[in-house]
């Protein structure tokens, strides 16, 4: 019955494109990466393969403290962008009636300009004699031979600044998805606004709120524009490393090591995470649920 | 224009000048990152493309002068309107591919590794790298032997300095394109005294307000100078000394950051007072800005040169030396230097400069006299082992 053989084939043609996409872009990369990653050499005498394992146990000892800044930068931002986020998206979607779409708007707005052009108006904003240090320097928040350009508090606010939009979109769709009488039916059971908030509003906006730190946290945690244009050395994370061991020291079985290291901390939080908040939330189907 | 325009304008310049540091160009460098991996993994095998021993290999032989000439050099390193290929192409009849394609030795290498490994130069006929690159390439054996007998205007106008390189003593295989300096860059408004040495940039006066090169030989160079060390023959150990004390200066906050042609951005905001830093793009800053000064240090200033070579397999090699020569045409070069302000490697060239500009032609950093090419020094050639060593290690110092 050749109709009933089409129809069983189609979801697998359905799927052919994203699964030749994954395998294309996803897979066969990875496998190269893990390949090289286990080779030795150098640029000019090539390089072996050789299972190199100890490539892995020699790249976390000697880039342990930009492993560890990293995370510590991106979980600092991810806090800080809850909590300017979080609000942002609440205003948003309950009380931003007909100006929705308009404030909206404005938080994708800055997505039109490239990112690297964004940081960099940080950079030129933020400068020594620019006019923001000099009014921080009369205010007495910044000292008088201080900067705020080339440091800790500038690399941690740019990477705030720039995934900020991540967070605050799942956060949005998931409120704006709670329904109303919902709060309303709260407040008839005599809830105060706070009671109706930590039990109806936020546990419903929980697939949001996960959602949107994991798309905050994982390229905040591999970013390196921002440490590279408003750090210094003392700043650089994870990602600089990388950068540099790639296309400044050629050293590609480190770099390639690297890499996946950061990704299984990555896919080892993100499992943390998911069991944490359930994974009912992290695929967003806990509203549909109960 | 505004502050904030000027900034754009200058980080938009050095975006795509020379000396352009790749990661500079975040979204440029990922690509090409994956792209330069990609190419530099292919080959498993140690170096040796075309002849096992390049220096007693055959130069190249006489031929007969192409239809067309693939040259690859750095962005904005010829004059705007391209005049120069346009006179080559009217004498030879050979139709000039020039690209743009070289924004770092490093990731060109990456780009290039893999073909000229195989004794395919990906039709390019000339490629331009700086001197330690040029030395790798050699040393690879993916670059030929040029024959000297077709080089008359080098061989006549090359200046002094540059014909014995440490690399390729007798300029058998490179020409030079261009020279620079790499010294201190400082604003005269901001510092107390004109800085003489190196050390002034470990005055705890400038703390916060000095960066260096990324560029290691750059930086290690004129640190190690500075020290009392010889780059021409400085050991490993010496050079490490250098990088130690970067270290110390990076770790205390002394120096701010490290910089490519970022530099070009900082100094003018004042974000940074004191640096070291490429005399060309001194030139031009200073246009723009007077109290803007390039100075040599008294313990050494790094004489660097970008060099034109022939790779392995180039199908018009013969032609490449034929514009290789055609440049060291006084009337020819003058063209160039006009534009790009670095230090003008060919002789006869400064009296035609100061015709049309004086200023130019005046112009120490363009047309240095023998003494302060003299007092230049050129880093040493550094073993393959030697260069992934401080490589790794200035590397460390500088974030990675």
């Amino acid at each position: 019955m050749p109709a009933r053989l089409k129809k069983a084939g189609l979801p697998y043609l359905l799927l052919a494109p994203g699964l030749g996409w994954l395998v294309i872009f996803f897979a066969i990369p990875m496998a190269y990466m893990l390949f090289e990653s286990l080779k030795t050499g150098t640029i000019d005498t090539g390089f072996l393969f050789t299972w190199e394992f100890s490539n892995y146990p020699n790249a976390i000892s000697d880039f342990s403290e930009q492993f560890v800044r990293s995370f510590e930068y991106a979980g600092i931002a991810a806090v800080a962008a809850v909590l300017i986020g979080y609000p942002l998206a609440y205003v948003i979607a309950f009380r931003g009636g007909r100006w929705r779409n308009a404030l909206l708007l404005a938080v994708i707005a800055p997505f039109f300009v490239t990112y690297l052009i964004r940081t960099l108006s940080w950079e030129s904003i933020l400068s020594d004699s620019g006019f923001v240090v000099s009014t921080l320097k009369t205010i007495g928040l910044v000292a008088d031979d201080g900067r705020v350009l080339d440091t800790t508090g500038a690399v941690v606010a740019g990477i705030t600044y720039n995934f900020l939009p991540f967070m605050i979109l799942p956060l949005y769709a998931s409120l704006e998805r709670i329904d109303p009488r919902l709060l309303e039916a709260g407040y008839d059971l005599y809830g105060r606004r706070r009671d109706v908030f930590l039990r109806v509003t936020l546990p419903l906006s929980m697939p949001g709120l996960v959602a949107g730190t994991l798309l905050f946290f994982i390229p905040a945690a591999g970013d390196f524009i921002n440490a590279e244009l408003l750090g210094t050395p003392n700043q650089f994370m994870i990602g600089n490393v990388i950068q540099s061991r790639f296309l400044e020291v050629t050293d590609y079985p480190t770099a390639a090591a690297l890499s996946f290291i950061l990704m299984a901390i990555m896919l080892v939080l993100v499992i943390i995470w998911a069991r944490i908040a359930g994974t009912e939330a992290l695929l967003g189907t806990e509203g549909e649920e109960r | 224009m505004t502050d904030f325009e000027r900034d754009y304008e200058r980080f938009i310049r050095a975006e795509i000048s020379r000396r352009r540091l790749l990661r500079r160009g975040a979204a440029g460098a990922l690509s090409v990152s994956a792209l330069s991996y990609l190419a530099a993994c292919g080959s498993e095998t140690g170096g040796g493309g075309g002849d096992s021993d390049p220096k007693g290999q055959q130069a190249i032989k006489k031929g007969k002068v192409g239809d067309s000439l693939y040259f690859a050099n750095w962005p904005l390193y010829i004059e705007e309107d391209r005049g120069t290929l346009k006179e080559f192409e009217k004498e030879y009849g050979a139709k000039v591919k020039y690209i743009e394609e070289v924004n770092d030795n490093t990731e060109f290498f990456g780009k290039v590794r893999q073909q000229y490994e195989r004794g395919d130069s990906g039709g390019r006929d000339i490629h331009v790298v700086t001197d330690w690159m040029a030395a790798r390439m050699l040393r690879l054996g993916y670059v030929q032997k040029l024959d000297k007998a077709e080089l008359p205007n080098v061989t006549a106008n090359l200046i002094e300095r540059l014909k014995s390189p440490p690399f390729d003593p007798k300029r058998e295989f490179s020409v030079p394109w261009q020279s620079g300096f790499t010294g201190i860059v400082y604003r005269k408004d901001k510092v107390k005294r004109e800085p003489k040495s190196v050390d002034d940039l470990f005055d705890p006066a400038y703390k916060g307000k000095v960066t260096m090169l990324t560029e290691m030989r750059d930086t290690v160079g004129v640190v190690a100078a500075s020290m009392g060390f010889d780059p021409e023959k400085a050991t490993t150990d010496e050079f490490m000394q250098a990088i130690e004390k970067i270290d110390e200066g990076a770790k205390s906050g002394q120096i701010r950051s490290f910089t490519g042609n970022e530099f070009t951005k900082d100094l003018p905001k004042g974000d940074s007072w004191l640096i070291i830093g490429w005399s060309g793009d001194s030139v031009q800053l200073q246009a723009d800005n007077p109290n803007i000064r390039f100075v040599a240090p008294e313990t050494g200033v790094h004489l660097w040169t970008d060099n034109m070579q022939v790779p392995v397999g180039a199908p018009e090699a013969f032609t490449a030396q034929k514009m290789m020569d055609f440049v060291y045409q006084p009337e020819v070069q003058a063209d160039i230097a006009e534009y790009v302000n670095y230090i003008c490697p060919c002789n006869g060239v400064k009296e035609i400069l100061t015709e049309r500009d004086p200023a130019l032609g005046n112009n120490q950093l363009i047309f240095p006299d023998e003494e302060t090419l003299s007092g230049a020094f050129i880093f040493r050639d550094l073993k393959p082992e030697e260069d992934q060593e401080l490589t790794e290690a200035f590397q460390k110092v500088i974030g990675a």
